[in-house]
C-alpha cells in the first residue's frame, strides 16, 4: 500500500490558510522587514558610528561625509582631557565597587523580608533613587552637604557620593535577583551541616553570586562613566569627568575634539565591561 | 502487637515528646532571636547607610524649599514659577514627555514585535546591540544627532543636494523637535527589552491555536498576544515615561538655548543664579511628579511579576 506522496490531494477547506503564500504578500512582508532592519540600523547603529567617524575626521561640516581623515583631534587632547579620563575611571571604579558592596549587603539583609514592615521600608528607600531625577538628587545632596556639620562640596567625595546613590538601586536589584530560592537551599544545607555563617557566606553565597557581582560592577561602572546631571550639579571647582568636559566643548561648538574625547570614553567603558563581564558564565548573560 | 503499646513504651514516648517539645521551643526562640537581629540589622542599614545617602538629602531639599525668613513660606515656589523665563515650564516639560515617550513606546513595542515574531537575519545581533545601547550616555546621542541632522549635518546636506535647494532644509535640531528625536532614539531600546521579556513568557501554543483557527495576524496580535503580554508591556512603557521625564543630558545639549524645561530650569537656577531655595522649589515639584510616576511603575511591575509567577 505504498502511496506516492506526490499524489495525495489535501481536502479543500475553503477557509484554511494556504500553506504557501502568494508572491505579492511575501514581497510586501520582505520589504517591511528590510525597512525595519534599515530603521534599526539608521536609528541605533548610526549614532555610534558617527562618534567614531567624526573623531577621526579632519573637518566635517556642510558635507555628507567628512572631508578627510586625520588623528589630529587625538593629538591635540591636552593634559586636562587626560586628567578628566583618569578622574572618570577612578570615580567609576569607586562607585562600582562601593555600589556593588552596598547592594550585596542590602540584598542579603533584605532577602525574604522585603514585603513587610521594616524590610518593605528599607527596600523602598534603596529603590527610590531610581525614581528621582538626577538633577534633583544632585541638588539635594549639594544642599545637604555643602556646609557644616559635613562639608563635602569642595572634594571629589561628593561626586562619588551622589553617583553611589544613583547607582545603588541597580546594584541592589542585580544582587537580589541572583538570590533565587533554589540557591537558598544550598545555603541552608551548608548551615544545617554545621558551617558557621561566615563560612557559609565565603564558601557558598559569594561563589553563587559571582555572575551577579560582575554584572553589578559592569553596570555601576557604565552608569557612572556616563552620568551627567547629578555630577554637573555637584562637581567641585577644578574637578571634571569626561561627560562634563564633552558637554562644555559641545556647548562652545568644539564638536570634533568632543567626539575624540567621547570615543575614548566609550572605548574605556567597553574595555572595562569586557574585562569585567566577558568571562562571566553564559547563564548570567541570559 | 499489643506489647508495642505497653505502658513502658508509652512512658518513653512521653519523655521523648517532652524533649522534642523542649527542643522545638528552643528552636522557635532561636528563630525569633535571629529574626529580631535581622530586623535590627535592617534598621541599622536604613539609618546609617540609606539615611545619609537618600533620605536626609531629600528631606533637606524639601525643608529648604519651604523655609522662609519667618518659618514656613511658599516664597521659593512663587519665585521659581513666577519667573517670566520659566513660565509654562511644566506644560512644556509634560508636552515633550508625552510626545517623545509615547513615540518611543510605540516604536519600541513595534521593534520588539518584529524582532520576536518575524526575526530577520541579524535580529539577534540587533537585540544584543540594543542591550549595549543602554550603556551609551544620553548626551552623546544628542551630540551625534548634530552631525546627522544639524543644519550642516550629513542628512541635511544630502537632502539639500537631492532637492536642489539653496539652503539646508533641516533646521529643527536645537529646539523641541531635536529633543523629541533624540529622546525617541535613546529611549525606544529601553522599551524593547521588557517587551521582549513579556513576549518570551507567552504560551506560543495559544498563538498557534488562534492561527490554526483562522485568525489573521492582526487578530492574533490584538486578541491573543496583547491581552497576555499587556502587564509587561505596560511596565516597560511606564518605565520609559519615567526615564524620559528624568532625562537631563539631551535637554542640556539640544534644548538649553531656546527651550526652558524643568530640569534645565532647576539646574540653571542652582548653578548659574546660585539660588538654592528657588532651585529646591522647582526640584520638589519635579520630585513629586517623578515619584508618583515611579509609584505607578512599582505597582504595575509588581502586578506583572505576580502574573508571570502565577502563570508558571
Amino acid at each position: 500500500m505504498a502511496v506516492n506522496p506526490d499524489h495525495i490531494s489535501l481536502p479543500k477547506h475553503p477557509r484554511a490558510r494556504p500553506v504557501t503564500r502568494a508572491l505579492a504578500p511575501r514581497i510586501a512582508s520582505g520589504v517591511l522587514l528590510a525597512l525595519a532592519a534599515l530603521l534599526c540600523v539608521w536609528l541605533f547603529v548610526l549614532p555610534v558610528a558617527v562618534v567614531a567617524l567624526s573623531s577621526v575626521a579632519s573637518h566635517w561640516s556642510g558635507t555628507i561625509f567628512p572631508d578627510g581623515f586625520s588623528m589630529r583631534w587625538f593629538e591635540r587632547l591636552g593634559s586636562s582631557d587626560f586628567d578628566a579620563v583618569v578622574t572618570s575611571i577612578e570615580v567609576g571604579f569607586g562607585v562600582a565597587v562601593l555600589g556593588t558592596a552596598l547592594g550585596l549587603w542590602l540584598a542579603l539583609a533584605l532577602e525574604g523580608r522585603d514585603r513587610r514592615g521594616v524590610g518593605a521600608l528599607v527596600d523602598l528607600l534603596a529603590m527610590v533613587p531610581n525614581g528621582v531625577p538626577s538633577v534633583v538628587l544632585g541638588l539635594a545632596v549639594l544642599i545637604a552637604y555643602h556646609k557644616a556639620p559635613l562639608d563635602l562640596s569642595s572634594s571629589a567625595a561628593i561626586v562619588v557620593f551622589v553617583q553611589l546613590a544613583l547607582v545603588l538601586p541597580f546594584c541592589y536589584r542585580c544582587a537580589s535577583a541572583a538570590l533565587r530560592p533554589e540557591l537558598t537551599v544550598l545555603r541552608e544545607a551548608a548551615a544545617s551541616l554545621g558551617a558557621p555563617p561566615s563560612m557559609v557566606l565565603r564558601r557558598v553565597v559569594l561563589p553563587q553570586l559571582v555572575p551577579a557581582i560582575r554584572a553589578s560592577l559592569a553596570l555601576g561602572l557604565a552608569l557612572s562613566l556616563g552620568e551627567l546631571g547629578a555630577t554637573l550639579t555637584v562637581y567641585p571647582p577644578g574637578f571634571a569627568t569626561v561627560p562634563i568636559v564633552v558637554v562644555g566643548e559641545v556647548e562652545r561648538g568644539y564638536y570634533l575634539p568632543a567626539s575624540a574625547l567621547s570615543l575614548i570614553l566609550l572605548l574605556v567603558s567597553l574595555a572595562a565591561l569586557v574585562l569585567i563581564a566577558a568571562r562571566a558564565p553564559r547563564r548570567a548573560a541570559d | 502487637m499489643s506489647s508495642l503499646f505497653s505502658p513502658d513504651a508509652a512512658g518513653g514516648l512521653s519523655v521523648g515528646d517532652a524533649q522534642r517539645a523542649g527542643s522545638a521551643a528552643a528552636h522557635a526562640a532561636a528563630v525569633r532571636r535571629r529574626e529580631r537581629r535581622a530586623q535590627w540589622h535592617l534598621v541599622f542599614l536604613a539609618v546609617f547607610v540609606l539615611g545619609p545617602l537618600v533620605a536626609y538629602p531629600l528631606a533637606r531639599l524639601v525643608l529648604l524649599s519651604l523655609a522662609g525668613a519667618h518659618g514656613l513660606s511658599l516664597h521659593a515656589y512663587t519665585a521659581f514659577f513666577g519667573n517670566p523665563e520659566s513660565r509654562g515650564v511644566i506644560g512644556t516639560t509634560l508636552w515633550i514627555l508625552f510626545v517623545s515617550a509615547g513615540l518611543a513606546s510605540v516604536l519600541g513595542v513595534a521593534l520588539a514585535a518584529i524582532l520576536f515574531f518575524r526575526p530577520f537575519p541579524g535580529a539577534r545581533l540587533v537585540t544584543r546591540f540594543l542591550e549595549l545601547f543602554v550603556a551609551f550616555p544620553s548626551f552623546l546621542v544628542a551630540f551625534t544627532l548634530i552631525f546627522l541632522y544639524g543644519s550642516q549635518g550629513s542628512v541635511s546636506i544630502a537632502l539639500q543636494r537631492l532637492l536642489h535647494r539653496d539652503a539646508p532644509p533641516l533646521d529643527f535640531l536645537f529646539g523641541i523637535g531635536g529633543v523629541i528625536l533624540a529622546e525617541v532614539v535613546f529611549y525606544a531600546p529601553f522599551v524593547v527589552r521588557p517587551t521582549l521579556a513579556a513576549f518570551a513568557l507567552l504560551d506560543m501554543r495559544l498563538v498557534e491555536a488562534a492561527k490554526s483557527l483562522g485568525a489573521s495576524g492582526w487578530m492574533v496580535a490584538a486578541r491573543v498576544i496583547l491581552p497576555l503580554a499587556w502587564p509587561g508591556i505596560a511596565a516597560g512603557t511606564i518605565l520609559c515615561f519615567l526615564l524620559t521625564f528624568n532625562e537631563f543630558g539631551i535637554l542640556l545639549v539640544l534644548g538649553s538655548a531656546h527651550l526652558v524645561t524643568l530640569p534645565v530650569a532647576i539646574y540653571s537656577s542652582a548653578t548659574v543664579d546660585l539660588d538654592l531655595p528657588t532651585a529646591a522649589a522647582g526640584a520638589v515639584v519635579m520630585l513629586a511628579m517623578s515619584l508618583s510616576l515611579y509609584a505607578l511603575y512599582r505597582r504595575v511591575d509588581r502586578r506583572a511579576q505576580r502574573r508571570t509567577a502565577d502563570g508558571r
